[in-house]
């Protein structure tokens, strides 16, 4: 019985890596990229002036509270919750889109192991939990919770970023 | 014997090429392992002649560290999967890292510990370790599919091959464990040299050549980066993010 079953993995197996190599081979560039949204830039202002507003609860608070329409406020909360989930899953386009991004000179490629290999890998994991978490958080409660925990009790996660930023400061002083 | 001798022939004509076509720094820690093996089985054959009562003590012992061996094409493998991709670049070691743990606590080291017999171990172990490279090979082919990593020739046949290797190994395993010994013995001497007479050759035809890897421009629609760059921005969509979740 045993030897069937480990016999069925085996074959399993071998099946799942041919039709995944065979896929992996002729990937098309549209099967990747599913997404439906147009990746925005994490650098265009407009565009995260927008999430200000989407995750602002005050005109709703306004509408219920001081005009009275709490029907109507209701209804902006709901089609806030909805414009708050696109724009989550926007911005988690956006990311994969970066995540895909080739190294531009592959010659200069550093091996894998190197330290700042394993801290980009960490801010790839950390906004992805992130991300996952608050998309989460909005679908059951809507857009005006604040329930997500910090990282920045995590060592690695303020290493991380200060290491990035500094030779992005230095660059930017020695450009002025 | 004559799979065998094969098998050792492909794995020695797989060293020459690498060193003529330079691809050992490329593929550093397959190399290494294809130099282990080349130079064990030169060691085992040694043995076989001038000193056949070591001969099957030092076979299980080959056998054993072979297995363990095996892990560094693993690492290989999953190393130059997400090579092109600065941001995932270790996702492949880390996940091959992570499994191979997780899985060596829970589901290989009870059998070491528990078996009641050292054969009924030693076939146990060698059987779950096959599992587990059987696992991490199917995540990573899952994930390089994910994130859209085409597999140049030189890497797909690696991958490729090794597969082959693992899923015939698996088989034997299985057999091993669910017959007798005696029953199993003619197969097992056949199958596992054949396992990896396969999977040299697909390597040899694949690593015959170096080929570039496709050009992940085709899946991206990000032009490249440097890896520099491509950290500020995971640091700025982590602090955009931040600013967002803790408002």
């Amino acid at each position: 019985m045993i030897m069937l079953i480990y016999a069925a993995i085996a074959i399993a197996f071998l099946i799942l890596v041919l039709g995944l190599f065979r896929k992996t081979l002729s990937l098309e560039p549209d099967e990747c990229v599913t997404d439906n949204y147009s990746p925005p830039s994490t650098a265009n202002g407009r565009w995260l002036h927008l999430s200000e507003r989407i995750f602002d609860p005050t005109d709703a608070r306004w509408l219920a509270e001081e005009l009275g329409f709490p029907k109507l406020a209701n209804a902006l909360i709901i089609d806030r919750k909805r414009l708050a989930i696109r724009w989550l899953q926007a911005l988690q386009a956006a990311f994969d889109d970066l995540v895909r991004t080739p190294e531009s000179s592959p010659s200069e490629v550093p091996g894998a192991g190197s330290a700042g290999s394993w801290q980009m890998l960490w801010l790839t994991f950390r906004f992805k939990i992130s991300i996952s978490y608050a998309l989460l958080v909005v679908k059951l409660f809507g857009p005006y919770y604040r329930l997500i925990p910090s990282f920045s009790w995590v060592p690695m996660s303020r290493r991380s970023e200060r290491s990035f930023r500094r030779p992005a400061l230095a660059n930017s002083r020695s450009s002025h | 014997m004559a799979i065998s001798v094969c098998a050792f022939l492909l794995d020695g004509l797989l060293i020459l090429r690498g060193a003529r076509n330079r691809l050992f720094s490329l593929f550093p820690l397959f190399y290494s392992y294809l130099i282990f093996a080349f130079c064990g089985s030169t060691g085992m054959y040694v043995i076989y002649w001038l000193f056949p009562h070591v001969y099957p003590s030092a076979y299980w012992i080959y056998f054993l560290v072979t297995i363990l061996a095996e892990f560094m094409v693993l690492v290989e493998i999953s190393d130059q999967i997400f090579r092109p991709l600065p941001a995932i670049r270790n996702l492949g070691r880390a996940l091959t890292i992570f499994i191979s743990a997780a899985l060596g606590l829970v589901y290989v080291l009870p059998v070491v510990l528990w078996s009641p017999g050292r054969r009924p171990a030693l076939f146990g172990f060698a059987l779950r370790a096959s599992v587990t490279k059987a696992i991490i090979l199917a995540v990573l082919f899952y994930v390089a599919r994910h994130y859209g990593s085409q597999l140049g020739r030189n890497v797909g046949g690696l991958m490729l091959g090794f597969s082959i290797y693992v899923a015939l190994h698996l088989a034997s395993m299985a057999g091993a464990k669910a017959f007798s010994s005696v029953l199993f013995a003619s197969i097992f001497w056949l199958m596992l040299p054949l396992a990896f007479a396969l999977c040299a050759l697909v390597w040899t035809i694949s690593l015959w050549e170096l080929a570039p890897m496709p050009s992940m421009n085709t899946i991206s629609t990000a032009p490249g980066r440097d890896s520099d760059a491509v950290a500020l921005e995971l640091t700025r969509f982590n602090s955009e993010l931040s600013k967002l979740l803790h408002r």
